[in-house]
């Protein structure tokens, strides 16, 4: 009797249709930011932000990578390669770059008082490192 | 956990603050920003205190001294020890941020690493350290 309980929410399980796949990451949108604004800062003449904002981006998804469940008999993430390239920024000036950098410490900003405790400390640091740049190119 | 995390911000706090006091006299060309640092410091450090105190723990005291991570006899000597300082108030700060829940006091710690990421790359450039900003303030290799 016990058994047959046990078993039965397996079997259930089995014969359920693959679930779907997971919600959105919410720091792949971080990660995305990062990448745009390290393809606007080299245009732009600034290689310092432009490879803070790439470590950022790396740091990100490798905490993105981490926490995506690995569902076997499908191929991993559907995130593109880090090698690949965002389409070239359509203004690389000074200025966009200061814009992007401010929207991108607010977004950090943001989700840093919401995500959970682990990934909260790498979020901050994301949004300080662009109050960081942005005093670097006041 | 959360209270440890913002004990050891308050010391970072205290550190800063005795710092800034220790090098005001070496650093004329930077009088202001000295002194705005040390008054950014020293309201943090206030209501440090007062968050532990509303929690129902006794603030730790500030130490008799601190010792810099050279000793300050310059204007750049002076300016290492700020460095060191903000460093490690971004550092303190993060742990605070990693280390609650609470959504209010994670706030006040995320401003206070990025007040203290701004001044630490103020004080990279006036001493013309490369690279000048921090990637990510408040871990071991920036």
């Amino acid at each position: 009797m016990l058994l047959a309980a046990a078993t039965a929410p397996l079997a259930v399980a089995c014969t359920t249709p693959p679930p779907a796949p997971p919600p959105r990451d919410p720091l792949a949108d971080l990660v995305e930011a990062a990448r745009a604004d390290a393809a606007l800062a080299t245009a732009a003449g600034a290689p310092e932000t432009a490879a803070a904002r790439t470590r950022h981006a790396d740091k990100l998804q490798a905490e993105v990578d981490r926490a995506t469940p690995k569902v076997p008999g499908t191929s991993p993430s559907p995130t593109p390669a880090p090698t690949s390239s965002p389409a070239p920024p359509a203004n690389p000036t000074r200025e966009a770059l200061i814009t992007a950098l401010q929207a991108a410490q607010k977004q950090a900003g943001d989700l840093a008082t919401t995500v959970p405790t682990h990934r909260a400390g790498l979020v901050a640091s994301v949004s300080a490192g662009c109050a960081s740049l942005l005093e670097a190119l006041s | 956990m959360s209270v440890e995390a913002v004990q050891d911000a308050l010391a970072a706090e205290h550190a800063a603050v005795w710092t800034y006091g220790l090098v005001s006299a070496f650093v004329d060309q930077q009088a202001a920003a000295v002194a705005d640092g040390a008054t950014a410091h020293r309201a943090r450090r206030d209501t440090t205190e007062r968050w532990l105190r509303d929690k129902g723990a006794q603030p730790k005291p500030p130490a008799p001294a601190y010792l810099p991570p050279q000793p300050v006899d310059s204007a750049a000597s002076a300016i290492a020890a700020l460095i060191a300082v903000e460093t490690d108030a971004c550092v303190a700060w993060r742990g605070v941020v990693e280390r609650t829940d609470d959504q209010e006091l994670r706030k006040s710690a995320l401003d206070a690493l990025t007040t203290s990421a701004i001044r630490a790359t103020r004080w990279r450039k006036t001493a013309g350290i490369t690279p000048l900003s921090i990637a990510l303030p408040g871990t071991a290799d920036g």
